[in-house]
């Protein structure tokens, strides 16, 4: 008896070794990463099924998949990746209608030809340029009313013993740089002209869209540090060495005290970027039901709350709200709630262009007289253009 | 042919086939037979061909041009420098084996990683380069993050690049050192010849054959270079640091394009193989 005993268990541990995880590929790493790990844990303990978490870039979601798709495969069971990216694919995507079916989504899902291909999961927005009060208030700083006050608020920064520069600019593929330059034309050119951007209706050469770049953006460059990969930047930011720096909300997750961080957009601004990750299901996912379950848990209003408790995001569900914040993004919402989202502009139009953008921003950022061909060359690429 | 028959169906299935694939792509649009026209586009995109800067102006002066920046710069400081580590080491005491481990390290360096540490050897804040340069005085850009500025990213990617390569071409030559015959040195030193006049009258035209390999697969590593500048730089600031390769994944991968990503490979195939033919057989003849 006691020896088939041993044989049963040995068995359930056996199986239980080899179960095999639902894999998860989303974009998030360290510290970004652990709000979302604890959603998954969360799921794990109430399903059972194991979850696996991978990171890979969108960037690298976009080079690896298109190939395993076309050999029927897929590395990852759940997926976050582009809108745009998901709409080009959609057609090896598992549709998630009836998953999605009543949620009182803030941000809608991404459907093509009648199928739900791309489901939002918690937004971010990237309301302006972010402060530590304790330095504000140790250096009787104040957040600016309009452009000649933020000038000096630069200027005065720059006074401080120990900094380099007023503002720290993130790199890594240089997206951190874009989100700046979406704020100033938000601010500057208004969500007409930001759309009309998007869609390929306004020109970059056009004489608008030039002094947005001119009258504003090439001043504030002589206030900013040259591109710092954005991690480090942060940590940069923190320590004192910059006063300010322009970054999503995600950044109250990955400070040491959330509490202590203050933000104000651009002075006149009324809009900002807002956005939203996308989730997918692959269709060649041998686990597609238990994905199913996990996109179902994720989006539900258990699991959304869960990971808005835990900083860095906000709700995607209007049925989520404010009171399962954490302070600083509650005060976040509360700022932002009066303003109006616009998309993302170099994940909306997406494709090489969004590298484009990105890379020829980094030259300005260095080479502000190199205004000319960088908006030249943002003509020259955009989809529109091309036709 | 029996034994000969499996290898040869996988070269053809994942060498041959995709080639010939790849070179009929170059030659279609997404509308069938285009002719010439993705090379005609190839070289009417400054991303590609902007020789108008070159050398007046700093970078970017299209992705062709870089690679032969590359291979102007990178080919004869590894292959040299090989060849004079190699007989450096080779008559330096057994400690210095340390420092030769260190320098072949760099070949067994994944090049991603490879590109990581460059990228951080010429870092504003944490980079070696920069901060002496820095405090020698040296103004920006050359003491300030040399991947942000145009002036210095194509010429950091590639002297970060000389210390990952320079290993491969030190021990090949290491190699070839130990298949001379030392009387032939010995019977110099008693002709009283100098140790220049025995390392440039026996050692180098001794080591031709190896310095000719070394040369050929140095080029072609150059022509192909990819993931160091992908990691580095992604070939920016402003496409200044881009090479052939990248904006072939470029426009495979992000702009979706197939055919003008495969008439960049069919370009690549063009410029490497007369340079690796002149090299590997005409001066191996010679």
């Amino acid at each position: 008896m006691r020896g088939w005993m041993l044989v049963l268990v040995g068995l359930i541990g056996f199986s239980a070794f080899c179960a095999e995880s639902l894999v998860v590929i989303g974009p998030w790493s360290g510290a970004e990463a652990e709000p979302f790990l604890a959603v998954l844990k969360a799921f794990t303990e109430k399903t059972g099924v194991p979850v696996e978490y991978r990171v890979m870039r969108a960037e690298d979601i976009a080079t690896v998949f298109p190939a395993q798709f076309a050999a029927g495969l897929t590395p990852g069971d759940l997926v976050f990746g582009w809108g745009w990216w998901i709409k080009e694919f959609a057609g090896h995507m598992v549709d998630l209608s009836s998953e999605i079916a009543g949620i009182p989504f803030v941000t809608e899902p991404i459907i093509v030809e009648g199928k739900a291909v791309g489901v939002p999961y918690v937004t971010w927005v990237k309301p302006g340029f972010w402060y530590r009060k304790s330095f504000f208030a140790a250096h009787n700083l104040q957040a600016p009313t309009n452009w000649t006050d933020f000038i000096s608020l630069l200027e005065r920064i720059e006074t401080i013993p120990g900094v380099e520069k007023a503002a720290a600019s993130g790199d890594g593929v240089g997206w951190p740089l874009s989100d700046m330059t979406e704020h100033f034309l938000l601010t500057f050119g208004g969500l007409d002209l930001f759309m009309g951007l998007i869609e390929g209706k306004v020109k970059w050469e056009s004489p608008e869209v030039r002094a947005i770049f001119e009258n504003y953006l090439l001043p504030f460059l002589g206030h900013a540090s040259e591109p710092i990969e954005w991690t480090a930047a942060l940590d940069m930011w923190w320590d004192g060495k910059y006063g300010i720096y322009f970054m999503g909300n995600w950044i109250t997750g990955m400070v040491e005290d959330p509490n202590d961080l203050g933000v104000f957009t651009l002075p006149g601004c009324k809009a900002v970027v807002g956005g939203t990750d996308y989730m997918f299901i692959p269709k060649y996912s041998k686990r597609v039901e238990d994905a199913r379950k996990l996109l179902a848990f994720l989006i539900s209003k258990e699991g959304v709350a869960l990971r808005v408790s835990k900083g860095g995001k906000l709700s995607m569900r209007a049925d989520v709200g404010p009171e399962n914040y954490p302070p600083a993004e509650a005060a976040l919402a509360q700022a932002v709630g009066a303003l109006t989202i616009a998309p993302d502009m170099d994940d909306t139009i997406g494709g090489d262009w969004q590298r484009a953008f990105w890379d020829q921003l980094k030259l300005l950022w260095v080479k502000p007289e190199a205004l000319d061909d960088v908006l030249r060359i943002l003509d020259q690429l955009h989809p529109a253009a091309k036709g | 042919m029996v034994f000969l028959g499996p290898g040869l169906l996988l070269l053809f299935l994942f060498v041959i086939f995709p080639a010939v694939q790849t070179l009929f792509l170059s030659f279609q649009n997404k509308d069938g037979f285009a002719g010439l026209t993705n090379f005609v586009n190839l070289f009417r995109d400054e991303a590609i061909w902007n020789p108008a800067r070159f050398p007046t102006k700093v970078p970017p002066w299209g992705a062709l041009l870089h690679n032969l920046v590359w291979v102007c710069i990178h080919l004869p400081l590894t292959v040299g420098l090989g060849l004079v580590l190699a007989v450096v080491f080779a008559k330096a005491p057994r400690w210095v084996g340390f420092a030769r481990s260190a320098l072949f390290l760099g070949i067994v360096t994944p090049m991603i990683v490879g590109g990581v540490i460059i990228r951080y050897l010429f870092e504003a804040h944490s980079g070696i380069i920069p901060q002496i340069l820095g405090a020698l005085g040296v103004p920006k850009p050359w003491s300030s993050g040399w991947m942000a500025y145009p002036e210095t990213a194509l010429l950091g990617l590639i002297l970060g690049s000389i210390w990952l390569w320079v290993g491969f071409s030190m021990i090949l030559h290491s190699a070839g050192l130990s298949s001379i015959d030392p009387e032939l040195f010995e019977a110099a030193q008693i002709d009283g010849a100098s140790e220049w006049a025995q390392f440039w009258y026996i050692t180098v035209p001794l080591l031709r054959p190896v310095t000719i390999v070394v040369a050929v697969l140095t080029l072609f590593w150059e022509l192909k270079i990819f993931d160091i500048v992908y990691v580095a730089t992604m070939g920016g600031p402003g496409r200044a640091s881009t090479v052939l390769a990248l904006e072939m994944y470029f426009a495979g991968f992000r702009a979706l394009d197939p055919y003008r990503a495969s008439a960049i490979a069919t370009l690549i195939t063009v410029v490497s193989v007369p340079l690796g033919y002149w090299f590997a057989v005409r001066r191996l003849r010679a």
